[in-house]
């Protein structure tokens, strides 16, 4: 009784080729009847999809509709900018001309009247709206919170999420004439300016304000503190916002005094 | 038999239930607060033409689109799209009227505008930078261009116009529109170094070795670029001389063992690199010259892919494997003052930013058993050590290379068996593939 005489059902031994042929294909019919139903089902069912974007089954279109006829759509967050209008736009609307007085561009504008400003900025400041982003983040690892100021500031064209004071410049004619370059020295002070350096103590809301003069060629000097905000880290902070700032741009050419003065607030 | 016919509908049914479970591919969906609200509102008028030369029109649509991808991509402005601007084409400021371009729907506070005229083979060009919402004093810049009339002048014009609109509203940052970005290419058949316009434009073989060329550095002001080169002799650091247009000699490169990766300091005078000519491989470094040969590290484990500090160049960051994966290091440039800088994972090919503050390099952070594959940029402000993802489930990305603005980033991603070289703004967006054909790594952006 060999191996070679097993499947060949030698009556005379007894044995008998069992009869696997018809199960076997029976198995195999079905297990690919089973293939099929998987796979049709899953076909019409949608399950291989290439592009799944939008809603279950076909994908539709997405509903959307303009909240005003003003278009670009308002920014989500209220600018805290001085110079802020109801119109989206960086650059103030010119306020109305005064009738007979008009600045003699050659005059000196007297030093001491112009950094009392900080009055009347804070009446025409609109209400704050607290996000949830003005509350303390729990610490996740070093993990930056994408578009949140938490984060590092990464320098693109775009201020970061904050509170960050507008400048006031030398006299109320350069804000309105050079509304841009006001914008740009918001911008580089909100890129520069750490927020990670304050104590998380400080109470939101404080403002240190700094003074400096920017020369013709954009670089700021005589960078100093002008009104403390009572917590030292915020102040030292702003400071060095400053003092990393290389150049703020050139001043406009069409502005003829050589240099700027501006006060700014940095607010936690 | 019985048996199979009964288990059958149970595994129909099982089959089915599995079936049911939603198999979805992860898309990834881009979104934040307050990106892109307060960028400057930039309407970029098509330029006007000037005379009826046949060469104006298509000089025209060259210098009309380049300004305008030139000024979408600097990260500084919302554009408005051209359906929203007015009808009339200004080419001058008596032509124009600004409160058509300050209302709605255009709603731009700022206008580019002006005239192009193509004149006995001269190009002439005068464009203004108008502020909208100040009616007595609108002008902000005004320039005049005068070259020959060619395809390539007419970009060359858009270009520098470009980056002083850049410049003036971007906080006196130069703009990049004629940097060049320098990386390695095998559609030649061997691996060479090629070079190519900031936007992906005027693709040019630099090198002609016929072997492996990678890492290509340019120095600072633009007169060498350093690269690794295999030879007989093994890796070494090779000079090509943009001006002289041929190979220069370095002989710090050349000493035994692998040599790559070179790196120059940002004044020039120092390249640093990766060495294993005493057996393992630690930076070194020298004088542009080749001389005053030096090593810089000395643990075990490979120390590859150096990276200067460009505001002090007294810092060097590198990737070391010295506690097993690679991870980023600061140093001193002598040596001393080791610092960590991740903290796990897999993280390579570091480039420090041109303000000094922020690492960009490849990160893999789930390297191991499990791993979903695919590096990603990421940036690392040094100080805080706070990171962010720059790019999400788009292939491999590595060898990131700041640009000298600060605001954009070139990389190479892989997806299967492709290489392009991105671009990208350094907070994530506006990515677009710049190289199309053959296989392209390593990017480098030039300094000026």
């Amino acid at each position: 009784m060999n191996k070679a005489q097993h499947n060949s059902g030698d009556p005379e031994l007894g044995l008998h080729p069992e009869p696997i042929a018809a199960s076997a294909t029976g198995s195999l019919v079905l297990h690919g009847i089973l293939l099929a139903v998987v796979l049709g089902w899953g076909w019409a069912m949608g399950l291989f999809h290439h592009n799944d974007w939008g809603s279950q089954g076909e994908g539709s279109t997405m509903q959307v509709s303009l909240a005003s006829d003003a278009l670009p759509l308002p920014p989500t967050e209220v600018n805290k900018n001085v110079l802020s209008t109801e119109t989206p736009s960086p650059a103030p609307a010119p306020p109305t001309p005064k009738p007979v007085e008009h600045i003699d561009d050659k005059a000196i504008p007297i030093a001491s009247k112009v950094r009392q400003q900080p009055q009347p900025q804070q009446k025409q400041q609109p209400t704050q709206q607290k996000t949830q982003k003005n509350q303390p983040q729990p610490q996740r690892d070093n993990l930056a919170h994408y578009g949140e100021q938490s984060g590092s500031a990464i320098p693109h064209g775009v201020p970061k999420h904050g509170n960050f004071g507008p400048a006031q410049v030398g006299d109320s004619d350069f804000t309105s004439m050079f509304g841009w370059y006001v914008n740009q020295i918001n911008q580089k002070m909100s890129q520069s300016w750490n927020r990670y350096e304050v104590d998380p103590r400080t109470p939101h809301g404080t403002r240190a304000f700094i003074a400096f003069v920017i020369h013709r060629d954009g670089s700021p000097t005589n960078i100093q503190m002008d009104r403390s905000s009572g917590s030292p880290t915020l102040d030292r902070s702003c400071l060095r916002g400053a003092q990393r700032i290389d150049t703020f741009g050139g001043l406009p050419p069409a502005y003829n005094q050589s240099t700027l003065k501006v006060s700014y607030y940095c607010e936690y | 038999m019985k048996a199979h016919v009964r288990l059958l509908p149970l595994f129909l049914l099982s089959f089915l239930a599995l079936a049911a479970c939603p198999l979805r591919a992860q898309d990834w969906v881009h979104t934040g607060t307050n990106l892109g609200n307060q960028r400057i509102r930039l309407a970029v008028a098509d330029f006007k033409p000037v005379g009826a030369e046949a060469q104006t029109p298509s000089l025209k649509a060259t210098f009309d689109s380049t300004l305008q991808s030139d000024l979408a991509h600097a990260g500084l402005f919302d554009m408005v799209s051209k359906s929203m601007m007015p009808e009339s084409r200004p080419g001058s400021p008596q032509e124009i009227s600004i409160n058509q371009w300050s209302s709605m729907p255009t709603n731009a506070s700022m206008v580019t505008f002006g005239a192009l005229a193509a004149n006995n083979g001269r190009l002439i060009v005068y464009g203004w930078l108008f502020d909208t919402h100040n009616g007595a004093n609108p002008q902000i810049l005004a320039k005049q261009y005068n070259e020959a009339a060619t395809e390539e002048m007419a970009r060359t014009v858009a270009h520098r116009f470009a980056d002083e609109i850049i410049y003036r509203l971007g906080g006196g940052i130069n703009g990049i529109s004629e940097t060049k970005i320098y990386f390695v290419s095998s559609r030649s058949g061997s691996k060479e170094i090629w070079a190519m316009d900031y936007d992906g434009q005027n693709q040019h073989q630099v090198t002609h070795l016929g072997s492996i060329a990678l890492s290509p550095r340019i120095s600072p002001d633009g007169s060498r670029l350093a690269f690794a080169a295999l030879d007989r002799g093994g890796w070494s650091i090779r000079m090509y001389s943009v001006e002289l247009g041929r190979m220069i000699g370095f002989p710090a490169g050349v000493g035994g063992g692998s040599n790559l990766s070179p790196a120059w300091s940002s004044n020039g005078a120092k390249l640093a690199f990766s060495s294993s000519r005493s057996g393992d491989s630690e930076i070194w470094v020298a004088s542009a010259s080749g001389g005053g040969l030096h090593r810089v590290t000395t643990f075990r484990g490979p120390d590859v892919a150096p990276t200067w500090n460009p505001k002090t160049n007294g810092q060097i960051a590198w990737a070391s494997g010295r506690t097993g994966l690679p991870q980023i290091y600061t140093m001193s440039e002598d040596g001393s003052s080791v610092q960590r800088i991740t903290d796990g994972g897999y993280a390579v090919s570091p480039s420090w930013s041109p303000s000094g503050q922020f690492l960009a390099f490849s990160w893999n952070r789930k390297y191991g058993p499990g791993d979903p594959g695919g590096n990603d940029i990421h940036i690392i402000d040094i100080a805080s050590k706070q990171y962010l993802q720059l790019t999400h489930e788009s292939g491999s990305n590595d060898f990131p290379s700041w640009a000298p603005d600060n605001r954009h980033i070139v990389f190479e991603r892989r997806v299967g068996h492709r290489s392009d070289i991105w671009t990208m703004l350094s907070d994530g967006t506006d990515q677009h593939q710049l190289t199309r054909s053959g296989n392209n790594f390593m990017p480098n952006w030039s300094w000026k």
